[in-house]
């Protein structure tokens, strides 16, 4: 694209009493001999809107917008995705963290003009990437409630559905209860759910292609292009879909392993699971001897919130139990009933359940069994510790001991795929493995494994802080069991934001947009092969395992798959991956047009890299408070830190940079990073970075990496100023003035 | 640690004695840290945990009988009142006891005062011809056909030669006012209130029966009471049991004359007085206002509110049958209760129950600050300024 240049500096909010802005256009005049350069006071009004719209008719094509954070006034200051705009944020970032008036405030705009400057002139407008033959049909995986649910929801929109069902019919696990806890007020007895009513929506839709006894062979390919195998009766199908669904739900977990609540050496010892089936067959009975069951009761957590077994909470069983409970008050309100929990978390509406079931009678026990016996009449008595007498107590001899047996997710369920190990004699990559589990499932034709990548437990991973449906597999949702523990309500709602979520995915990919979390995003990374050295980091380091590889470990880049975060481009150590707007080469010139003092000037230079997700807005929010901190620092944001590539480190040093302050977000298991490992990856390229820093025969003080928040801003000018602080100890660059 | 063992037998007995929500509660322990017993040290503190007791209840498990916790409550309503769950805790503590008292097993300090009620008609030891013996030198309207109001006057105050004074000043008081109004006399039995609250439903039963009988045939149709604890069973309890009247607090009907203009009070004396809220009229029959009134409009030296004031009232520890508790020096509600209105500038604490009056005077004198604090029942300021 031939470049028009225009420069429009905003004098409002401050910045004109703050800045020498004559001095300020000649930056844009002078050194950079921008052919346009414009003041406003006002520039986000309409006037100073039109005085760029006018520009624009006399070819300006490229803007740089030296006014407020990049991060407001984004309408106003869009103009089209054809044109080339770069913010240069002098309110937040300069003037109002910075005193008015003073020499090193002005140099700070200057240099953030100079960035930006050189950051627009390399800047190409992104060509959305198109793929062929798009499909917007979303293939749902499981015919349970959740799946039933999806399909029907996403029929609903409009949307063409696949539903594959392992079994030979639909229905799932909702089709053998007797009964579901309360779904509507006066959420106090339990009420029968209609499924038939659901399958019937679903195998009545002619939006919808059902196959039964069917199973996912293969997925190869990526969002809007996916080509599934379906094994269904002993033939093969192929189906092309633009996003999936994942709903295979859970099984309980194995009662045999639960030897010490009596299961397997008490025949009326039984699941959760065993008396629903009872209850739905209408005979409630004690296995030891077929007689009916006069006595009950429950032990909840079996299994669960163990560390010996599950660690985790199965979220449903107690209302579960809560349910059998009151069916069989409602059955026989005599009949003695205990529950022993650890915890009733009955959530919601569903405290007036418990509260109902309370009034009916049922015996609460808050503790942990300690013993099911025999009483020595054939009956059972269960012991527990119980916390609220603060005493061992037993209970009167009851006919039933019924297990809550805890949920555990079909994705759990398979052995950890190893992923290609580095031949002989290659450098081993130090990125952590993400956990794939065998689980038969997906079948995934992915270069890093078969299924979604699991976080603990056997769960799918996805952002479960900021972005729970999320998995890290683009177009890609669990819901429901499959995702974490939930009740019927909960997974109904889960399957109606899949099915959404889904729905976002074929309509944005078919755009050629990025989905969440840079939704709407047109560019994305181009692979300049000729110079690939096939190392295979972009491919093991994608979060979102985009990139496949062909025989010859070349990486296959998928569009669609990518988020646009950037993390192959850090990665790459040739820095042949590169966005329109967005590259190696780009931030390493924006570094390199800093203007740096000289040693006696006693002004150092700090190249702040910050993850324009937290980092940069907790920037702004520093400013908006008007708190301080040091002129030193020179702020350039970035898709992720995950996308630093070490070159701009060395790029830096050696132009005489003082010191490089790198803000990611918190990595861990509990992460916060938008694109899952970005932060986490150049926290491990940082610990490379010592064999740079040694060819360079400089102090490793000079780079530090710190995990922010977006809550952080009250911390960031005592960080920004506490590395200054280290800095001026270790004293200037050598690198100065060369 | 040996087993406690559950007994859904003895849990559903405790049920029908009245505890009808016992299962309702979910241990939060609200109650625990809210009752008044936490602010004191002792003995009965460190036993009594209404939450436990409740458990106890729930579980049917021995271990409430103790009487440190079974007749340790004061029914001051103050877990009650904030329950998450609308649990009637006072009622499980009254179901509690009965299930030990019905069966005969009252503790020994409270069977002269549960057989007295039984052969006299009060639980004072007085006997029943002298019920009338505080109107000496009053001229005592006698209830008849054509009297609006039965003024029905607390055990307490007909026998306790200190609160005689306070039936005495009612007396005054309704007459100033101009209201028709009459006592029975020796016919009357107590109201029975802390008799049920001890558990002895029996005994309550009895005194209930035996006065609507005598009111209904005396064609009563409106009462007034002294004490808010007659006022509390009368409105809450009696009329299930065929006592249906409309009663109201001495209070109530003379704020009711001072706005009207009936009853004229000049304002009198330069001290500083602090309201007490008696619980059985604060907390459990919402009267919060009207003693107020009367005091603004009858104290000079102006009026003070205690930190814990209104529905946060602390109980004076005379309730629940505590009147004829033995509770050691430092123990006591009531001496903090004082401590209070001295900590607010108070010169006089006030309050419109006989029972707390009694309660106050006796952590006054605990404590060795009569010079410093005088202790009146509302009436007797009202009385004084007519």
């Amino acid at each position: 694209m031939e470049k028009k240049i225009g420069v429009y500096l905003c004098t409002g909010c401050g910045i004109g009493d703050a800045l020498d802005v004559a001095a300020l256009a000649k930056v844009a005049t002078g050194e950079h001999k921008v052919p346009v350069c414009r003041q406003h006071g006002f520039l986000c009004g309409e006037e100073g809107r039109k005085l760029i719209e006018d520009d624009l008719q006399q070819g300006v094509n490229t803007m740089v917008i030296a006014a407020c954070s990049p991060r407001v006034m984004t309408d106003v200051f869009d103009f089209g995705a054809d044109k080339v705009l770069e913010r240069v944020n002098l309110r937040e970032q300069v003037v109002w963290s910075h005193p008015a008036g003073d020499e090193d405030t002005q140099m700070m705009a200057e240099d953030y003009l100079r960035m930006g400057l050189t950051k627009a002139k390399e800047m190409e407008p992104p060509v959305p990437f198109q793929g062929e033959n798009l499909s917007k049909r979303i293939l749902v995986v499981g015919g349970g409630l959740t799946g039933l649910t999806a399909a029907k929801e996403a029929a609903g929109a409009g949307y063409d559905v696949v539903l594959v069902e392992k079994s030979d019919t639909l229905g799932g696990y909702v089709k053998n209860v007797h009964s579901v806890p309360p779904l509507g007020p006066p959420y106090e007895e339990p009420q029968s759910f209609d499924v038939e009513a659901l399958v019937s929506a679903v195998t009545g839709s002619d939006k919808i292609k059902v196959y039964t006894g069917a199973q996912i062979q293969k997925i190869a390919g990526a969002p809007c292009m996916f080509d599934v195998t379906i094994q269904s009766n002993g033939s093969s199908v192929s189906e092309r879909v633009g996003a999936v669904v994942l709903a295979t739900g859970s099984v309980p977990y194995d009662a045999e392993k639960l030897a010490h609540l009596g299961y397997g050496s008490h025949a009326d010892v039984v699941t959760a699971d065993r008396l629903e089936a009872m209850l739905k067959e209408g005979r409630v009975v004690r296995p030891s001897n077929g007689q009916p069951a006069k006595s009950v009761a429950f032990v909840l957590c079996a299994g669960s919130r163990d560390p010996e077994h599950l660690p985790y909470c199965s979220a449903a069983c107690c209302v579960e139990s809560l349910k059998q409970a009151k069916v069989l008050k409602q059955q026989n309100p005599d009949m003695p009933v205990y529950i022993f929990y650890k915890d009733m978390r009955a959530t919601g509406n569903y405290e007036l359940f418990y509260k109902q079931v309370q009034k009916d009678g049922v015996v609460f026990v808050r503790g942990s069994v300690t013993a099911v016996e025999d009483d020595g009449s054939g009956a059972l008595t269960v012991a527990a510790e119980d916390v609220l007498t603060r005493a061992p107590i037993v209970s009167e001899s009851v006919d039933l001991v019924v297990l809550a047996t805890g949920m555990v997710s079909t994705a759990s369920l398979g052995k950890p795929y190893k992923a290609q190990q580095p031949k002989e004699g290659e450098e081993e990559l130090e990125v952590p493995a993400d956990t794939i589990l065998v689980s038969n499932l997906l079948n995934l034709e992915y270069r890093q494994g078969p299924e979604v990548p699991a976080l603990k437990y056997g769960f799918p991973d996805s952002h479960f802080i900021c972005f729970p449906y999320e998995s890290r597999r683009t177009g890609i949702y669990p819901a429901g069991t499959v995702r974490a523990p939930m009740d019927y309500a909960r997974a109904m709602d889960d399957a109606t934001g899949a099915a959404l979520k889904a729905i976002q995915c074929v309509e944005m990919t078919s755009q050629g947009k990025a989905v969440h979390p840079r939704a709407g995003d047109l560019s994305y990374p181009e692979f300049f092969m000729q110079r690939c050295t096939q190392c295979k980091r972009c491919t093991e380091e994608c979060p979102f395992g985009a990139i496949n590889e062909d025989e010859k470990a070349n990486p296959l880049p998928n569009p669609t798959r990518c988020r646009r975060c950037g993390v192959c481009m850090g990665a790459c150590p040739e820095r042949i991956i590169s966005f329109k707007n967005y590259s190696v080469g780009m931030i390493g010139n924006v570094i390199k047009t800093i203007e740096v003092p000289e040693e006696d000037e006693e002004k150092p230079r700090i190249v702040v890299l910050a993850c324009e997700n937290d980092a940069y807005p907790a920037l702004d929010m520093v400013g908006i408070r008007r708190a301080q901190y040091n002129p030193w620092v020179r702020v350039i944001p970035v898709r992720c830190l995950g996308s630093m590539n070490l070159v701009w480190i060395a790029d830096a040093l050696s132009k005489g940079i003082d010191g490089i302050l790198l803000l990611g977000c918190k990595h861990g298991d509990d992460y916060q990073c938008h694109f899952v490992k970005g932060s986490e990856l150049a926290n491990i390229r940082m610990s490379k970075i010592k064999e740079t820093l040694d060819r360079l025969v400089l102090e490793s003080d000079r780079v530090r990496f710190e995990q922010v928040s977006i809550t952080d801003y009250g911390r960031l000018p005592q960080i920004l100023d506490d590395f200054a602080a280290t800095l001026e100890n270790v004293g200037p660059n050598p690198y100065k003035g060369f | 640690m040996e087993p406690k063992y559950v007994s859904l037998e003895m849990r559903d007995y405790i049920v029908s004695m009245g505890a009808e929500t016992v299962n309702w509660c979910m241990q939060c322990g609200l109650c625990t840290n809210l009752c008044p017993w936490r602010l004191v040290p002792g003995e009965t503190s460190e036993k009594f945990n209404i939450r436990h007791m409740q458990r106890l209840g729930q579980m049917g498990m021995e271990g409430f009988e103790d009487e440190h916790i079974l007749f340790a409550c004061t029914t001051c309503s103050m877990c009650q009142s904030n329950c998450p769950r609308g649990v009637k805790i006072v009622d499980n503590v009254r179901a509690m006891r009965a299930s030990i008292v019905g069966a005969g097993m009252a503790p020994a300090n409270l069977r002269p005062i549960l057989g007295s009620a039984h052969a006299n008609g009060n639980p004072w030891s007085g006997p029943r011809e002298k019920r009338t013996a505080w109107q000496q030198g009053l001229e005592v309207p006698t209830f008849g056909p054509d009297t609006e109001y039965f003024l029905f006057v607390c055990c307490h105050s007909c026998y306790d030669p200190r609160s005689t004074k306070v039936a005495q000043s009612i007396v005054k008081l309704l007459k100033a006012a101009g209201i028709s109004f009459g006592v029975i006399g020796n016919e009357e039995s107590c109201c029975g209130e802390s008799m049920r609250k001890l558990g002895d439903e029996e005994l309550f039963q009895k005194l209930a029966q035996s006065n609507i009988e005598l009111f209904n045939a005396k064609g009563v149709k409106k009462i007034i009471t002294t004490s808010p604890h007659c006022l509390w069973t009368f409105t809450q309890e009696y009329p299930e049991l065929g006592g249906r009247w409309e009663v109201i607090h001495y209070t109530q009907v003379l704020a009711q004359c001072v706005q009207d203009g009936r009853l004229k009070l000049s304002k009198d004396g330069s001290k500083k007085v602090a309201f007490h809220d008696p619980c059985y009229l604060g907390r459990h029959s919402g009267v919060f206002d009207a003693p107020r009134q009367l005091l603004e409009n009858a104290v000079d030296g102006g009026t003070v509110e205690l930190s814990r004031s209104r529905e946060l009232s602390l109980c004076c520890a005379g309730g629940g049958g505590r009147i004829w508790a033995e509770v050691p020096m430092g123990e006591r509600f009531g001496e903090l209760r004082v401590t209070d209105a001295i900590d607010k500038g108070a010169k006089v604490l006030a309050t419109a129950c006989p029972y707390c009056m009694n309660m106050l005077i006796d952590a006054c004198n605990s404590l060795g600050k009569q010079e410093q604090l005088e202790i009146a029942e509302l009436s007797e300021l009202l009385a004084a300024n007519l």
